[in-house]
């Protein structure tokens, strides 16, 4: 239920939280002046109080019988229209009543005297009568005659409170209409605001897989919202590319996979129609059975490539010395490098250790040579090099003297089936798996595999791993 | 041997028929218990993904009911925690298709002798001969110098001789190596061209030969 009256739309919370924020503001200020208000008339009437109770002092005097009175003449004085609403009190110090006048209808004002009131200064507070009335009070000690007098002189509050009253009653009635209008000016506004994001949201709307290439358009003011679709295209560049990878890795997947199966298929077709001496058959039973070989590399190759996109690889990190690894990883293709008239040099520092799965960093460094091994043509050479020339890294360098790879292949080398050569001809061997499943197995160790550029003739490949903690 | 797909089951009864083995083929799991709960076989091979009834699930019924008769398991499944509840169940060797059919062999070999491991020191074939101790190879009264890699490669040939020998064999047993994706293809054709260079070259019969397509076998005569 609660969550039903919570509002769906940005704009209609944005909207209510402002009006909100306004009411506290208005009611909180309001609050502030009418209490200003109050004080600054109640310090008026002080002010005026005090200047009649000079005036009474000036009025009082004892008739023959003693009594204390009042010069009422004053009354008549036209410019005092207060002196008619005045409450006036007159006592002994000790408390006897000695005058009190008419408007207070016999009602006291202000009870027994208080300890030191009205000397030296005028004392005022506030209090009410009997009959309710709110007062505002002055005191003040005066000699007569050689009488001391507490005489104490008051007006009503109730103009001061009626003046409050129809401001707080005024403030009521306007708050609504001020917050009715800020609402809907802050309503407008924000839809104002919030209508390139809605245009957003509808053009991402209409961007699906087959229509990757759209972008949101980008304003040039460089605010929130321009930054937002900023961010948006770009996931949708990483998106789109992506997808183009997958479309030519599934692509390219069926071209290896077809071509093996091809062959297969026409072998065993041809061989059948004619009819061949079991020489024949047996070859081409033979030649079958190396493109099945083939199929099955490409399929464990494949397996072991989606298994590493989806994380189901453990590794089992050990400590151990590269040179070795190095050493072992180079000497597998001894043979080859001896048939095809290589040289080979491995060289670097013998204290350097890696820590990660010896497997798969085998295999990386493995497939590397392999390849540099495959591209140098007779006569060439390979070195390779183990360093750690940036702290807490080690670096090994592959570099030969084949044919080099163009920069415009350079971005692709380790993508899956990826093969310089266009023709994808099988004199080379390989389905082009190798280097991809080499930066798989270094990137899982928190390293890297690049392609150094190289000026001029042959290419190196830069491994570079975390250095493991134990050095030697 | 269970298998349910049958044209390999089939080719691969033919296969070890040739090879001098009785094989009955069972096409689906329950056929399969049945005949090794009534039958006394030497030797299971057994198919994973079956129909009906699983085949590490015959396996386990197989065991817990006593039966001690060796079983290879066949399966599509090469991850190693399928290889590990494989030889949970009680199977002794697991093979990965498709694998090449000598391998099969030489497991099924391995098998039937387990106990009796052969490591026979002295090993010949014609005229050559091998001391595996002495790490010395003759031929026709002549030493061959070998270097290490070859004379592990010709001691492997010459244990499976008369019986080819696939690729991945040696990969896995002359190279040590584990991973699947080693591509040592072109290595191991050099040493075996290296071999054969020392070994047959100056002599008749050619011992060394290869299977297109399949691996390179030691025997004398030539098929």
């Amino acid at each position: 239920m609660l969550r039903k009256l919570r509002p769906r739309h940005v704009r209609t919370r944005l909207t209510l939280w402002y009006v909100l924020v306004l009411a506290s503001v208005l009611v909180l200020s309001w609050t502030l002046i009418a209490a200003f208000m109050f004080l600054q008339m109640r310090n008026q009437l002080d002010h005026y109080a005090i200047q009649d109770i000079e005036t009474v002092e000036g009025l009082l005097y004892f008739d023959a019988g003693g009594r204390l009175l009042l010069h009422e003449d004053y009354h008549n004085h036209p410019e005092s229209k207060r002196v008619l609403e005045r409450f006036l009190e007159v006592r002994s110090p000790e408390g006897n009543l000695l005058y009190r006048n008419e408007r207070l209808a016999g009602q006291t004002l202000g009870g027994s005297p208080i300890p030191r009131e009205g000397q030296n200064q005028y004392s005022n507070r506030s209090g009410s009568l009997a009959d309710g009335t709110p007062v505002r009070m002055v005191s003040r000690r005066h000699v007569l005659d050689g009488h001391p007098l507490l005489i104490r002189l008051a007006y009503s509050e109730r103009p001061i409170w009626a003046r409050f009253e129809e401001f707080a009653v005024a403030s009521l009635l306007a708050l609504p209409i001020v917050l009715v209008l800020a609402g809907l000016a802050g309503y407008l506004l924000t839809r104002s605001a919030l209508a390139p994001l809605q245009e957003m949201a509808r053009r991402a709307g209409r961007i699906t897989s087959e229509r990757l290439h759209e972008r949101l358009p980008v304003g040039e003011a460089g605010d929130e919202l321009d930054h937002l679709a900023g961010v948006f295209n770009n996931l949708l560049r990483r998106l789109e590319q992506s997808f183009e990878q997958l479309r030519r890795f599934t692509s390219d997947a069926s071209h290896e996979l077809r071509t093996p199966l091809a062959s297969i298929r026409s072998v065993g077709e041809v061989a059948l129609r004619k009819n061949g001496s079991r020489e024949e058959c047996r070859d081409a039973i033979g030649s079958m059975l190396e493109e099945v070989n083939r199929l099955t590399a490409l399929v464990d190759g494949l397996l072991t490539i989606s298994r590493a996109d989806t994380g189901r690889i453990q590794l089992h990190p050990t400590v151990f010395p590269a040179m070795a690894l190095a050493r072992e990883a180079a000497g597998l293709f001894e043979v080859l490098v001896e048939e095809k008239g290589l040289q080979i040099a491995i060289e670097g520092d013998e204290g350097l250790s890696l820590a990660g799965d010896r497997m798969f960093l085998r295999q990386a460094l493995v497939n590397v040579i392999h390849n540099a091994v495959k591209y140098t043509p007779p006569g060439g050479s390979i070195s390779v090099s183990v360093h750690d020339q940036a702290p807490g890294s080690i670096q090994v360098e592959v570099a030969d003297t084949g044919p080099g790879i163009a920069p415009e292949h350079s971005a692709r080398v380790f993508d899956r089936f990826y093969r310089v050569d266009e023709s994808r001809s099988r004199e080379a061997g390989g389905a082009g798996l190798g280097l991809s499943i080499a930066q798989w197995a270094v990137r899982a160790h928190g390293g890297d595999i690049r392609l150094l550029p190289t000026s001029g003739k042959g290419c190196a490949f830069q491994i570079s791993l975390p250095a493991s903690a134990t050095q030697g | 041997m269970i298998e349910d797909e049958p044209k390999l089951g089939k080719a691969l009864q033919e296969g070890l028929q040739a090879e001098q083995y009785e094989v009955s083929l069972a096409q689906t799991g329950e056929e399969g218990f049945y005949l090794a709960e009534v039958e006394n076989f030497d030797l299971v091979v057994l198919d994973v993904m079956l129909p009906g009834r699983n085949g590490l699930e015959i396996l386990a019924t197989m065991r817990a009911r006593g039966s001690k008769t060796p079983v290879l398991l066949l399966t599509a499944k090469d991850a190693v925690e399928d290889r590990v509840r494989g030889l949970d169940a009680g199977a002794d060797d697991y093979l990965v298709k498709p694998f090449a059919f000598p391998e099969l062999l030489a497991r099924i070999r391995a098998l039937n002798r387990r106990g009796v491991p052969e490591t026979s020191p002295k090993l010949r074939v014609a005229d050559l001969q091998m001391d595996v101790v002495a790490r010395s190879v003759r031929r026709d009264g002549q030493t061959l110098e070998l270097t290490a890699r070859e004379f592990e490669l010709l001691e492997y040939l010459l244990r499976h001789q008369g019986h080819v020998v696939s690729r991945e064999m040696l990969t896995r047993e002359v190279w040590k190596e584990a991973g699947r994706h080693t591509p040592l293809d072109n290595v191991i054709d050099v040493h075996v061209a290296r071999l054969r260079r020392k070994v047959d070259d100056r002599f008749e019969p050619k011992l060394v030969h290869t299977v297109r397509g399949v691996g390179f076998v030691v025997r004398e005569r030539q098929e």
